[in-house]
């Protein structure tokens, strides 16, 4: 056996080497090729997410502003409507107040003195003839015996008409 | 309440009581009456002007026992003045309810003047003759999804919502108060909430707040700390205005009760002060039939327009459905919406539990011409694969999910889909029925076609059924879920690259 030539030995690897460096050459252009595919579709995936993190920001940054565009407009409309109710009653308060007034006048009035014989009579058919009457200060009367009482003061008579005239009170703030 | 006995009383004056015998918790004794009836409604003048009112609850010879609304707390024998109205409790009926906030009694809690109508109806009612009676028909819409599509509530009748403690009940009666439409007819809601904490009441008022201010909401709250007899009241308060409105204003009225067992303790405390014998859990014998006389206010009358719906709301103590209240009330109304512990576990809401659900008059008001033509096929559908779906999980328990078959695992897919796209929804989300039944098409799809034998085969073909929905998923890579759609894509292109 003998040592071959420098040249044969270039000759006889060139094949190798050549096969060699075509493989290199083609895994390195897979390689790049995957590497670039991977890092489009990482930057795609990327890009994806950031727009489904953007939407869902701006949905929920939508959701919240209209939850408090809703809050807001609940506590105008809610305060609007205490005031609408609390002008009615008020209202209302001063129908009473100025009903009762009216009412007390009717001591003043010249058949006062029948309307307390009335209301006397009233209370006696409720009590029998018994019942101690007392004239009220303020205005009618009030009928007691023992255990019972009836009572028939002027506040006390305007009080119970209001109550009656009941739904016609609306017509205070009625359109 | 200050026009009750309008039509009772006289004007000059009527006689009152002065001799009482004794003040005992809830109960005044007064001596000396005549004249006086079982339940008849009392108005008691204190000595500072105050006024209290309270009912008869016994009467014998001239002594008469008064149960007080507002409890005798404070009440000094000797000043007081006790006038009987000679009837039961009236409240004066008519629109002039709607946008009104109320206490369990009826008196104003929005600051407004009191509740006036032109005319004046006793709140016992009086019992519907059954002839007179039209059967419910016709759905009331409530926008949560799981409900319209699965236990379709119907004008006319009685659906009680059976829940537990912890569970968000009220959210959900509150939701369904805010959103239920009669299909664009005109509709009210009278919301009676009872026992309910001072949160809750307010957060019922916040949530309602809108339908209020469109003048379609009556509001009756008894909070926790108010007087308990009052809340005995409060449901026959709101059942009497809804009678008004529904029969004679013809509105579609839904009378929302929560917590109708707060309302039973009630009755059951005001039953062991009259000395009753108490029959299961020491509620009063007669439970049953005060449920009833309740809950059989609702309905439909022959030749009159409106309907009143009712929707109670109670809470299972410890969860149990045999306790007395449930199970009488589960006698007397027609199905139940049963919300499960397991699910609300899940984060889903509503929590509904679907496969314990059952609203009987379903068929009354859904299907062809009512609500859509494929409404009860789905829901027949839905429940027979959630039905599978519950024993292939019972079965995976055992055997483990890999062992199961590729049709029973599409069926656990069917349930977490029903669970998470068909059932869950926003708390403020109301859920237009076309999109609920398309929805439950959706969620049916993810199981092969050979599964939903109930659907008619024209529909199946109309909606794309496949023998292999999965597949399906994967090609079109459509999912709900992006960020896990990422994650399956760049795990498949993983497997490439390694293959290559």
């Amino acid at each position: 056996m003998r040592t071959p030539a420098p040249d044969e030995v270039e000759a006889a690897l060139e094949p190798v080497r050549t096969e060699l460096l075509r493989a290199a050459h083609a895994e390195t252009v897979a390689l790049l090729t995957r590497a670039d595919r991977e890092a489009a579709e990482l930057l795609d995936g990327a890009r994806a997410e950031a727009r489904t993190i953007l939407e869902e920001a701006r949905r929920e940054g939508e959701a919240q502003g209209a939850a408090a565009a809703r809050d807001v407009r609940a506590r105008a409309r809610r305060a609007a409507r205490a005031h609408e109710l609390t002008a009615r009653r008020e209202a209302y308060e001063e129908l009473r107040r100025r009903v009762t007034e009216r009412v007390r006048e009717l001591r003043n009035a010249p058949h006062y003195a029948s309307v307390l014989g009335r209301l006397t009579g009233h209370t006696r058919r409720l009590l029998g003839p018994d019942a101690e009457v007392i004239v009220h200060p303020e205005g009618g009367l009030v009928a007691r015996v023992p255990g019972r009482r009836v009572d028939c003061t002027l506040d006390a008579l305007a009080a119970r008409a209001l109550d009656r005239a009941g739904a016609e009170a609306e017509t205070l703030w009625a359109p | 309440m200050s026009d009750d006995c309008r039509s009772a009383s006289s004007i000059w004056g009527d006689v009152e009581y002065t001799a009482i015998r004794e003040l005992r918790g809830p109960l005044a004794v007064v001596e000396g009456v005549t004249g006086v009836g079982w339940d008849e409604f009392v108005r008691i003048t204190l000595e500072s002007g105050e006024q209290r009112h309270g009912l008869v609850l016994e009467v014998d010879r001239g002594l008469a026992v008064v149960q007080v609304l507002e409890d005798t707390t404070g009440m000094d024998p000797r000043g007081i003045r006790v006038a009987f109205t000679g009837g039961p409790l009236r409240i004066p009926v008519g629109p002039g309810w709607l946008g009104r906030v109320c206490n369990g009694r009826g008196d104003p809690i929005d600051g407004g003047p009191p509740v006036f109508g032109h005319t004046s109806v006793a709140v016992g009612g009086s019992p519907i003759n059954p002839l007179r009676r039209e059967p419910p028909s016709e759905p009331v819409l409530t926008g949560v999804g799981a409900v319209d599509a699965l236990t379709t509530l119907v004008r006319g009748q009685k659906l009680p919502v059976f829940s537990t403690a912890g569970l968000p009940h009220l959210e959900l009666a509150a939701q369904i108060a805010a959103q239920s439409t009669a299909g664009g007819e005109s509709f009210s809601v009278v919301f009676a909430g009872m026992g309910l904490t001072h949160p809750d009441a307010s957060f019922v008022r916040d949530a309602l707040e809108e339908r209020s201010a469109a003048g379609e909401l009556v509001l009756l709250l008894n909070t926790a700390d108010d007087p308990v007899i009052e809340r005995i009241l409060t449901p026959r308060l709101a059942l009497t205005i809804a009678e008004e409105l529904a029969f004679t204003s013809g509105r579609h009225v839904l009378v929302v009760m929560s917590d109708m067992t707060s309302y039973a303790e009630a009755l059951r405390e005001v039953s062991a002060a009259r000395g009753e014998i108490p029959a299961r859990r020491a509620y009063p014998g007669y439970l049953y039939s005060d449920l009833a006389s309740l809950y059989e206010r609702c309905g439909r009358l022959r030749g009159r327009p409106g309907s009143v719906t009712v929707l109670p709301v109670l809470t299972m103590p410890a969860g149990d459905i045999t306790h007395p209240v449930p199970d009488l009330t589960g006698y007397i109304t027609e199905g139940q919406i049963v919300l499960s512990r397991e699910t609300h576990a899940l984060g889903v809401y509503p929590p509904v539990d679907a496969l314990s659900s059952l609203s009987r008059l379903m068929r009354k008001g859904a299907g062809p011409g009512r609500t859509r033509a494929d409404h009860l096929d789905i829901a027949a559908q839905l429940l027979a694969a959630l039905a599978r779906a519950r024993q292939v999980r019972e079965l995976a328990d055992l055997v483990g999910e890999a062992a199961l078959s590729p049709t029973d695992r599409r069926h656990l897919v069917f349930e977490e889909a029903f669970l998470r796209r068909f059932v869950d929804q926003r708390r403020d989300q109301s859920r237009p029925l076309d999109q609920t039944l398309e929805t439950a098409w959706q969620v049916l799809l993810t199981l092969p076609r050979s599964q939903l034998s109930m659907l008619p085969a024209a529909l199946l073909d109309a909606h794309g059924a496949r023998e292999d929905p999965g597949a399906e998923e994967e090609d079109s890579g459509e999912n709900s879920e992006r960020s896990m759609e990422y994650g399956e894509r760049s795990m498949e292109y993983d497997e490439r690259g390694a293959v290559e």
